[in-house]
């Protein structure tokens, strides 16, 4: 039993601190924000990834990844999500879609895709959730009719992050309303500009790109668009999540707040209340059981234990996200809701803080993880 | 990395659970409450198993071994100090206790003892005798003398750590209990299982008891590697999170198990009052809370971002 990373990952922690600390600028929050500067930062410091084979680190080589171990991905993830995420948008291309390619894809849409992505020359949004299905994805409304050789695609999608700033995105419908649940739905890579696709940005607490809507009307999808086998795309969506179901690595960005917050306090630190002060190492506590929560579900791999081990490693790191955001405003206290650069930590604490209100919700709700924890340790009642 | 307990390690916690179940667990540390001969057979228990030939100081494989074995110790409720007498010295059991209010869990035992705060200063002790209290039923309060020398931090580390290998067996055992109970219990006309508001309730119950049995695997891994600094905050870190989820996966099963769980007919009840002692003591969670604040600005409770960069 040992804890040790592995040297090349320790290496490789290092060398992304120290391209962080050389290319992304002081107080920079990731590419959801008005400033256009922001994504700019992203897309150069994806292209620079790519050159070094970091962008796609996980992937094998032969589809242009770096090869890297699960250990080197796991440091990867909490590097990028403890400094704001300089990957921006592109992650999502990175995590889950170029794997479901690899899966799934025919010979054409690798060539088409899979370089690209590697490249950090596109991004991705991810089609799924409608206005009358969010966690329930096998009851999705969108439909596509067929039309000639392809599909019309006619619906609404909700929620779906980068839609503005994708260039692409796996889309599901429902292509054949009478199957049972399981085979009713169709995956298509389709591109963002084509026609019948509008997207409506959504105010929201979060920020800018983070939520959008993206109106269907007609959209005409061809063969070689569907992504596995038609009627399949349940089965795809849910082994295609399944690629990340660690997750973001959460506790990285809380460890690095509280780090940073507590250098911007110095000695101050010591004049916080006594309440605070024990608030703050239960929290580091959590945050360690959130780590070790996260490793051992990547160390049990294939192994069958290992979906209800990422379930109980994202409800610990989300409850955590939340937990820091209300611990930092408390040390704030009447400056918590300053915002921009120069708010403490640049903003941060109060990007953090709105950001963490969906922790518990986003890519799988906390409520849904804890069925799947209930399902391994009590079995399928209810 | 490597998350799982070895192979042989494993095996021995099998077998030690399966010993220690045979002495009759929480039931038999029931009957030792009235029954002194029950502590001497668990001695013998925990002999035949090998207990007592573990190097807890100087073997990475007897320190493992000891942990799991007080994982069984923890699980079954086994009425013997086996922290205490690993933890040695010159054949003199060592207890950790709060100078303020001096209490050694079995101190009315025959055999030397000696005890130490958790600065590390030693005491000569003076136990009295036990006050048929309900929780800590084996609590005994003692005279200490004036501070009389120093332990080696590392002992103190051990010892916490080592206790809280207990709290994870009772921890785990509770969880188990809880889950049998709600699978087989019917109100309304089915499992208790099928409601969901005690299934989300079980399932927050599950991944406090994961995180801790990751903390505690993650900690007596490294104890020997660490700095001293680091192994006193890890250890600190662990005996704080042991308790505090003890306290949560007890609340959980009492509930859940209704009057039953407060019955010394199941093994709950017993389990949480005899498991209390290693809870409160030596300090309170937040008393170990308030020790680890100079780790933070030390770089002794190590994070991701404390120092040069870590695994």
């Amino acid at each position: 039993m040992d804890y040790d990373l592995g040297t090349d990952a320790v290496e490789l922690r290092k060398r992304l601190r120290d391209l962080i600390s050389t290319h992304i600028p002081e107080g920079f929050l990731g590419a959801c924000t008005n400033d256009p500067k922001d994504l700019a930062t992203t897309e150069s410091f994806c292209k620079m990834l790519a050159s070094d084979g970091l962008l796609a680190l996980a992937w094998p080589k032969e589809h242009g990844g770096g090869g890297g171990s699960v250990w080197q991905q796991t440091v990867l993830r909490e590097e990028m999500w403890a400094h704001h995420e300089p990957r921006g948008a592109q992650y999502m291309g990175i995590n889950w879609v170029g794997p479901a390619l690899m899966r799934y894809g025919t010979a054409e849409q690798k060539a088409r895709h899979m370089s690209a992505i590697a490249a950090g020359e596109v991004i991705w949004c991810q089609g799924f959730s409608e206005p009358e299905a969010g966690t329930d994805l096998a009851s999705l409304r969108t439909r596509a009719v067929p039309d000639g050789d392809g599909w019309r695609i006619t619906g609404q999608k909700v929620w779906t992050s980068y839609a503005q700033m994708a260039s692409w995105c796996v889309l599901a419908a429902c292509t054949d309303p009478n199957a049972p649940k399981a085979n009713r739905l169709s995956l298509f890579l389709v591109p963002m500009d084509r026609t019948g696709i509008t997207v409506r940005p959504i105010r929201s607490m979060l920020g800018p790109h983070h939520l959008n809507e993206v109106f269907l009307d007609g959209v005409e999808v061809f063969p070689d668009e569907v992504l596995g086998e038609l009627g399949d795309g349940w089965r795809v969506m849910r082994e295609a999540l399944a690629f990340e179901r660690v997750g973001i690595a959460r506790y990285a960005r809380c460890e690095s707040l509280l780090d940073r917050m507590q250098s911007e306090l110095g000695d101050n630190w010591d004049e916080l209340p006594e309440s605070i002060r024990t608030r703050w190492v239960r929290a580091l506590i959590d945050l360690r059981v959130a780590r070790l929560l996260a490793y051992r579900a990547v160390s049990l791999q294939d192994d069958p234990s290992a979906g209800a081990a990422a379930s109980a490693a994202r409800i610990a790191t989300t409850t955590c996200d939340q937990q820091v955001a209300e611990l930092l405003f408390d040390v704030l206290g009447p400056t918590a809701l300053d915002s921009g650069s120069s708010a403490a930590l640049h903003g941060a604490v109060e990007d953090h803080w709105r950001y963490a209100q969906a922790a518990t919700v986003a890519s799988g709700t906390i409520e849904v993880q804890r069925m799947l924890v209930a399902r391994e340790t009590l079995g399928a009642h209810g | 990395m490597k998350t799982a307990l070895p192979e042989d390690i494993a095996e021995f916690s099998a077998v030690a659970t399966k010993r220690l179940v045979r002495f009759g667990g929480p039931q038999a540390a029931l009957q030792a409450e009235t029954d002194d001969r029950l502590r001497q057979d668990a001695r013998t228990a925990l002999s035949d198993l090998g207990a007592f030939d573990l190097d807890v100081r100087s073997s990475s494989d007897d320190l493992l071994a000891a942990a799991v074995l007080c994982q069984a110790v923890g699980a079954t409720a086994l009425p013997y100090p086996l922290v205490e007498e690993l933890m040695a010295i010159d054949g003199a059991r060592l207890a950790l206790m709060n100078p303020e209010a001096p209490r050694i869990d079995h101190g009315d035992l025959a055999g030397d003892w000696i005890a130490a705060d958790l600065d590390g200063t030693r005491y000569r002790v003076q136990p009295s005798s036990r006050t048929a209290a309900r929780l800590g039923p084996f609590l005994v309060p003692a005279t200490l003398s004036p501070p009389d020398g120093t332990v080696p931090a590392v002992d103190v580390d051990l010892h916490l750590t080592l206790g809280s290998w207990r709290i994870v067996g009772a921890v785990q055992q509770c969880l188990e209990i809880t889950r049998q109970h709600v699978v087989t219990r019917m109100q309304f006309g089915k499992p208790l299982a099928e409601f969901q508001a005690v299934r989300f309730t079980v399932a927050d119950a599950a991944v406090a008891a994961r995180g801790l049995h990751e903390l505690a695997k993650y900690t007596i891994s490294r104890i020997e590697s660490v700095p001293a600094q680091v192994r006193s905050a890890d250890a600190l870190i662990l005996r704080l999170k042991a308790g505090e989820t003890a306290r949560q996966v007890l609340r959980t099963a009492h509930q859940l198990l209704g009057a039953l769980g407060f019955c010394d007919e199941s093994d709950v009840s017993v389990l949480d009052r005899h498991t209390q002692s290693l809870i409160r003591l030596p300090v309170s969670t937040e008393m170990l809370a308030m020790r680890l604040l100079p780790g933070i600005r030390d770089g002794g409770f190590e994070t991701l971002f404390s120092g040069p960069v870590s695994a």
